[in-house]
């Protein structure tokens, strides 16, 4: 068994090309899941029985599919939805974030559904909006307990962005096989990807473990 | 000579479910009146005041404020909430604010004067609670009757016509309940309109200027303090303040 | 556009063997890894020093490394290593343990942790070996708590199952593929597929839900 792990260093470029897009891809669906997750939660909570519903809906749907066939999905029937060839990238965005949002849904439910009932009352009884109560005095509560949890999904996200690799977008598990098929160095560029995910993983998923002793749940 | 009353309810009917809170109530707040509403747990004098703004429906009758009728949209309501400052059992202040900025935060945000203006609010009413150098503190560094004080504060920022008080003290240490009921008092006699949901009986024998008794959803008697507390018309109001012990 | 669902009606029981995949595998690999992982949690909580550092390592690692990328290397690159070549369905199964274990130990410490302090002084007070005190006492209390996330495991290695695909294990994923490929009717390979994991999935993942407000209800100790 000859190894040579010159092979990881000469596709540095390329590798490094690959791993920017897969921190691309998940900043870019956390930008988009973590509004829509507070959009989905407030439906849910809002009395209006259409509303409740179709986040409900939404929300159980995308939690009860596995996100490498939301993927396939959406890569082969996107196109013909919208009627336009959209490239790789912005179909696996697309079931990014329709597959997180999801997930942040519940968890801004739980967050805002933490804060008192008395809470909401005392600021109505003010004479603020609903959307200002929700603003001023539930929001900026429930985003304490809220946090901890979004860095958990954070960090799974990041691994997730591997499945878009399967309609050949370039981030770093398409990137690192790909290079592998070329040169047929298989368990140096199969070690190299597993490498760069756990550095980039491990010190992540630390943080989320310092972020649940800071914001621990208590009420 | 008089003034229309701040508040009218004409036969208040609440229901949850099919458990009657209210079954009917009518009775009037005048201007500048303190109403001590008394009465055992569930006979529906917290529901009343939570009618009163908005906080829950009403299932039947009326409520008026200043002659007009609570509004049923979402901000004609606002704008009557402005008009009644609401103090609660559990205090409620927003723990994640300063103290001065939980004062502040409805005549910034509902009345939306500027900062300065309206800290300088702030300043002046918790400096007539007596917590002017609680301030720049949090609530959850406040005991009990601190913080209720505090909610006192935040509740007459808004400068409303008539205060709300559910149950003010019942969740206070026997010790902090005193410098709570002072400051009622003295809004009281600063001619401050003001229903109380209490158990406080002797605050309401000193303080209030009519007393209404619940019982079961419905008014059992109302009148002046002396009747209620001294010669009841009704025997029920008897039987109740000996059960707590008043003894008359 | 048409719907066609003939190649689904032709290439029915070629689907059916992938579903059947899909369920023995996800069995397979739920059973082992609360095997592993409750091994290895145990041995966290009152194995000895030494082995701590290690398998907090393992644990953090697989917390880091994406499932696909233990899967794929777990198929390509042991065999190059020891010379051990693994038919897809074991690597995948082998992976898949190797990760959800992981999670699994994680939970069991969480449980066990949970379970106060003064429980496992009372019992050794009355003269308990340490061994008896955690079958008799600690363990029964934390595996009530540890079932509602033992359910969102069954559910999360489901779902794993279907990246399996990418090491050509006939699961149904896998086979979905195919067929889409072979068949030129993606679109309706694919929403069938949603349907099929859907209707695998929903019930546990209710379940589940249903086992979090049950214990909600009775409170922590």
């Amino acid at each position: 068994m000859r190894l040579d792990w010159s092979v990881v260093w000469q596709n540095a470029p390329a590798l490094a090309e690959g791993t920017l897009l897969t921190v691309v891809l998940t900043v870019v669906t956390m930008l988009i899941a973590v509004p829509a997750g507070i959009v989905l939660a407030m439906m849910r909570l809002s009395g209006l029985r259409l509303l409740s519903g179709a986040s409900a809906a939404y929300v159980e749907f995308f939690r009860n599919l596995p996100l490498i066939l939301v993927v396939y999905w959406a890569y082969y029937v996107m196109p013909v939805a919208v009627g336009v060839q959209l490239s790789g990238f912005v179909t696996g965005l697309v079931a990014l974030c329709l597959n997180v949002s999801a997930y942040n849904s519940e968890t801004f439910r739980a967050g805002i559904g933490s804060i008192r009932k008395g809470q909401t009352e005392a600021a109505l009884a003010l004479g603020m909006s609903r959307w200002q109560v929700m603003r001023e005095i539930v929001l900026p509560q429930a985003a304490r307990r809220v946090l901890p949890v979004l860095a958990s999904t954070w960090v799974s996200l990041f691994k997730d962005t591997s499945l878009v690799s399967v309609i050949a977008v370039g981030e770093l598990a398409y990137t690192a096989m790909r290079i592998r098929s070329q040169t047929f160095r298989v368990l140096e560029m199969l070690t190299a990807m597993a490498a760069i995910y756990w550095a980039l993983g491990y010190p992540q998923a630390k943080l989320v473990d310092w972020l649940h002793r800071k914001f621990p749940v208590s009420e | 000579m008089s003034a229309p009353p701040v508040l009218t309810y004409r036969e208040v009917r609440k229901l949850f479910g099919s458990f009657v809170a209210l079954g009917g109530v009518s009775m009037q707040v005048e201007r500048g009146q303190v109403m001590c509403l008394i009465g055992p747990s569930g006979s529906g004098k917290s529901t009343l005041l939570r009618c009163t703004n908005g906080l829950e429906t009403i299932d039947g009758g009326e409520i008026l404020l200043d002659g007009v009728a609570l509004a049923r949209d979402e901000r004609g309501l606002r704008d009557m909430r402005r008009r009644m400052g609401m103090v609660f059992q559990n205090f409620e202040l927003f723990p994640h604010r300063t103290v001065l900025a939980n004062v502040a935060l409805g005549p910034r945000i509902v009345l939306r004067m500027d900062e300065a203006a309206a800290r300088e609010r702030a300043e002046a009413l918790l400096e007539k609670v007596g917590l002017a150098d609680k301030a720049g503190g949090y609530p959850a560094n406040l005991s009990g009757g601190q913080q209720q004080r505090v909610a006192i504060a935040r509740a007459l920022a808004m400068e409303p016509e008539v205060m709300l008080f559910d149950e003010p003290t019942s969740a206070l240490d026997p010790e902090t309940i005193g410098e709570v009921l002072t400051v009622m008092k003295r809004l009281a006699e600063e001619g401050m309109t003001m229903i109380v949901v209490t158990h406080e009986m002797t605050f309401a024998r000193r303080v209030a200027d009519w007393v209404v008794v619940f019982e079961r959803g419905l008014i059992l008697e109302q009148g002046p303090p002396a009747q209620i507390f001294e010669a009841p018309h009704v025997e029920r109001t008897r039987e109740f303040l000996s059960h707590l012990g008043w003894e008359g | 556009m048409d719907i066609d669902l003939s190649p689904l009606l032709l290439s029915w029981q070629y689907l059916a063997d992938g579903l059947g995949v899909t369920l023995l595998l996800s069995l397979l690999t739920v059973v082992c890894s609360l095997v592993l992982g409750f091994a290895i949690g145990l041995a966290r909580c009152y194995g000895p020093a030494w082995l701590s550092w290690p398998l907090v390592f393992y644990i953090d690692s697989m917390r880091a490394i994406p499932v696909l990328v233990v899967l794929v290397w777990t198929y390509f690159a042991v065999p190059i290593l020891t010379g051990l070549t693994l038919p897809p369905f074991w690597a995948a199964l082998v992976a898949l343990t190797l990760h959800i274990a992981a999670y699994v130990a994680e939970i069991v410490r969480a449980g066990i942790g949970s379970v106060r302090p003064g429980q496992t002084r009372a019992a050794l007070a009355l003269g308990f070996s340490r061994a008896q005190t955690v079958r008799e006492v600690v363990l029964p209390q934390s595996v009530v708590r540890m079932l509602p996330a033992f359910g969102s495991i069954i559910s999360i290695a489901i779902k794993d199952t279907a990246i399996a695909a990418v090491i050509a294990v006939p699961e149904y994923m896998k086979q979905s593929e195919t067929v889409a490929g072979q068949s030129f009717h993606p679109f309706e390979v694919f929403t069938v597929a949603a349907i099929i994991y859907f209707i695998i999935l929903f019930p546990i993942t209710r379940l589940v839900d249903m086992i979090y407000v049950r214990l909600a209800h009775l409170g922590r100790s």
